[in-house]
């Protein structure tokens, strides 16, 4: 069985065809990705800044955080769950598009870059809490998760296109 | 929606240089409209970070008043990047917004979310009583606005 044919399945499947071909479905699921965004991208996008030294440098690194990884992880299920389902109503497109492989990928590097840093220099935080510059590893992680999120949402926009 | 007579301003937007360029260039579309996406996920996310302080999320951080101001420069830089992203694009395919009704209703909404972050934020929000009334009802309509914006935006291409 080939990932194919399960993407093939998946599309077919009454409730993934229904998403795809009713008038208002796909654009409505749509629209809550698109929104789910602002809860996920701004904040995560202000930690990411505070890492790189260049906004609320008055505030601590753990205080930014603890502000605003709570609207990330809620912005981010809202952005897998409506992603999942968009994604079983046009399957094969998706699986046969590079763009679509790419985001995947974007999407792993950015767990990947978010587990590092956590496991890392985060823990290592009270050390350089205060700090408004902050250390290498920081920085590094702050802006890689810039730079992957902006792939992110470009990828998003291109498979829609493509 | 929009009245026949507008159709000839329209026609001519599509036919400036900048129209015929977004056009006519493979990739332009995809990629101004990730621009636009990226401020509005700048410009919701504040509206929300501010306007949901004011009904007391995440109170042992900041007072509302404060994150308003401290936010107030990213909320108008994104507004300018989506006003500028936006013009290109809606001048590559006129013809689609002047059909769309949700093309009138967004712009409706953009010049009320626009009036309104100037007017009644300003004075309840940012210069007022957080937890007031007053205060509330005009988070609460930012919330509303600003999130219809991005939904009507996302209209456009169906209705």
């Amino acid at each position: 069985m080939s990932v194919l044919s399960v993407c093939e399945w998946l599309q077919s499947v009454p409730w993934a065809y229904g998403i795809k071909h009713s008038t208002w479905e796909f654009p409505v699921v749509e629209s809550v990705h698109s929104l789910a965004l602002s809860v996920m991208l701004w904040p995560a996008a202000i930690l990411d800044l505070r890492l790189l030294g260049l906004t609320m440098q008055r505030r601590s690194v753990s205080q930014v955080a603890a502000q605003f990884l709570p609207w990330v992880w809620t912005g981010f299920t809202v952005m897998i769950l409506t992603g999942a389902l968009l994604f079983c109503s046009e399957a094969v497109k998706c699986y046969n598009s590079p763009f679509f492989r790419t985001k995947v990928v974007l999407l792993g590097a950015a767990g990947l870059n978010a587990l590092l840093f956590h496991q890392t220099v985060f823990k290592k935080v009270a050390e350089w809490d205060e700090n408004a510059t902050t250390p290498w590893r920081a920085k590094l992680a702050g802006a890689s998760s810039l730079i992957i999120w902006i792939g992110v949402v470009a990828m998003g926009r291109a498979l829609a296109y493509a | 929606m929009l009245s026949e007579s507008l159709r000839p301003y329209f026609e001519w937007c599509g036919n400036t240089w900048l129209g015929t360029a977004v056009r006519n260039t493979t990739w332009a579309f995809p990629a101004i409209e990730t621009f636009h996406l990226l401020a509005l996920a700048v410009l919701l996310g504040t509206v929300l970070i501010v306007n949901l302080r004011v009904f007391g999320l995440g109170r042992q951080y900041a007072p509302a008043a404060q994150l308003a101001r401290q936010f107030e420069p990213w909320l108008l830089a994104s507004l300018g990047v989506l006003i500028a992203s936006g013009i290109p694009m809606a001048f590559s395919e006129p013809s689609k917004c002047f059909e769309s009704v949700s093309f009138p209703i967004k712009m409706g909404l953009i010049v009320l979310g626009i009036v309104s972050q100037f007017t009644i934020q300003r004075r309840w929000v940012i210069n007022g009583d957080a937890g007031g009334g007053k205060a509330k009802l005009a988070a609460v309509l930012s919330i509303v606005i600003w999130t219809l914006v991005g939904a009507a935006g996302k209209g456009i291409p169906y209705v």
